[in-house]
């Protein structure tokens, strides 16, 4: 069953047409990752699927159900989004945070809440720093709690918008690890990545947007090893040096 | 030699006069400490509310609150203070002197504490805000839950000032018949033609009360510092 289906879907920025067309499906289970140039309008698709940008054109059906802005609070709660900034709150320290949605939104009780809270900072590994705030984590520890934190809503879908970037690249193994549990576990993930080989892992599809357009789908093999598309071969070119 | 004398004398005087009048000063003092603390409570309330509705999508909105801040911060407190207790009755509406004071004080804050609210709110990463909407909260909720208590720590230096201000615009309360510390400093003054130890004793309250000030809004900033790095 497709847990999202993308309609023709357009965005202007002003005059500049940044998303041009775009026809997406993604199963329930399903890993995707986007990759493309920066400026291809990759984080931009991320972003109009949660409406954190208003589509200007098409239509975004998530778990059977037409998105529009007036409902779209129910539908932010299926979907999660892990952020390249991690955009934790400074001042809740970290269980605070991955609290935050299930007692605001979900008006879950406070004891339910903790012990959910507590489960998911276990399961990525952060048990330890349930009472530090965020400025006192490094910024893999940070990622994972964001991660966390999105999980708390029980999300249908988790969108992850570059997660690894801002990272030492130290750090990124531990983010990249805790996302392959959750693949592993069957959950749908849409991720926007430069990690090329976290992708070849992962993915169950990997698609190549350029110009605003989906340039060439398919499995992590087709793309990586068999890349048909010239910019695709290019784009790989560059970054596969 | 004599003029060392006379300084000696005087300084004694002088003193003696500080030390009588000192106590004369206290209900002035308390009105004083009255006028700051209501007209920050309410101007904070009313900066808070005025921010918000700023930040608005309501166009309307924006241009009354905009229109409040212009007339408020574009003319004297004296003549706002006037206008309230000498030009309201002319209206019909007759307000007593120092809940005029306050109303007065209240909104002259009111208007500086918005904007300094505003900014602080302004302040706050757009990431914070798209993280707590992504959560599935309402606008109000993030602002409520996530943007304002990390803009309300953001704002505490900028509030002490203006506290500050407030305590001594306070002293402007004295022209619509309010006995606060100024006016009494003017009573004592005419009456005793003792002008400079008066005022002096004066001045040392006002300081006493906004050193205070400055003291408790540095604890509450190192409070609210926990947190950070």
């Amino acid at each position: 069953m497709s847990m999202i289906e993308i309609k023709n879907l357009h965005k202007y920025f002003g005059e500049l047409e940044v998303l041009r067309g775009i026809d997406l499906t993604v199963d329930e289970s399903e890993v995707v990752c986007l990759i493309g140039s920066s400026g291809s309008g990759k984080s931009t698709l991320l972003r109009c699927i949660n409406f954190l940008e208003e589509k200007n054109e098409g239509e975004i059906y998530i778990d059977g159900q037409l998105v529009t802005s007036k409902d779209i609070n129910n539908i932010r709660q299926k979907v999660g989004m892990v952020f390249q900034r991690f955009n934790l709150f400074p001042h809740m320290t970290v269980i605070q945070n991955v609290m935050e949605g299930p007692i605001t939104v979900k008006k879950m009780a406070k004891k339910e809440a903790r012990d959910l809270a507590m489960a998911l900072l276990e399961k990525v590994n952060l048990l330890d720093k349930a009472d530090e705030y965020p400025a006192m984590l490094s910024g893999g520890q940070q990622q994972r709690v964001a991660i966390a934190r999105s999980l708390a809503m029980e999300p249908k879908v988790i969108l992850f918008d570059e997660p690894t970037s801002a990272l030492d690249p130290e750090l990124v193994g531990e983010v990249l690890g805790v996302m392959n549990d959750l693949a592993k576990e069957g959950r749908t993930m849409i991720i926007v990545t430069h990690e090329m080989g976290f992708a070849k892992e992962v993915a169950d599809r990997v698609i190549f947007i350029h110009d605003g357009q989906i340039a060439e789908e398919g499995t992590p093999e087709d793309i990586f090893d068999r890349p048909e598309n010239e910019r695709l071969q290019n784009f790989l070119g560059q970054i596969l040096v | 030699m004599d003029a060392i004398i006379n300084l000696a004398n005087n300084s004694i005087e002088f003193f003696k006069t500080v030390v009588e009048f000192a106590p004369k000063f206290i209900p002035g003092v308390i009105l004083t400490l009255q006028l700051a603390f209501f007209s920050i409570i309410l101007g904070m309330i009313i900066g808070l509310v005025v921010a918000v509705l700023k930040l608005t999508k309501y166009k309307w909105l924006k241009k009354i609150m905009n229109v409040y801040i212009t007339i408020v911060r574009g003319t004297p407190l004296l003549l706002q203070l006037y206008f309230i207790f000498y030009g309201l009755p002319s209206l019909g509406i007759m307000i007593d002197s120092f809940p005029s004071a306050i109303i007065a004080l209240a909104l002259h804050n009111g208007a500086y504490i918005s904007e300094i609210f505003r900014g602080s709110i302004e302040s706050i990463d757009y990431g914070q805000r798209e993280a707590a909407r992504s959560l599935g909260m309402t606008k109000w909720q993030a602002m409520k839950r996530v943007v304002l208590p990390q803009a309300f720590k953001r704002s505490v230096p900028a509030l002490g000032n203006q506290f500050i201000i407030a305590v001594k615009d306070s002293s402007l309360a004295s022209v619509i018949t309010i006995t606060e510390t100024m006016l009494l400093a003017r009573q004592f003054g005419a009456a005793t033609f003792n002008v400079f130890p008066i005022y002096f004793t004066a001045g040392v309250y006002y300081l006493i009360i906004t050193m205070g000030l400055t003291k408790i809004l540095s604890m509450v900033e190192q409070k609210l510092k926990v947190n950070e790095r």
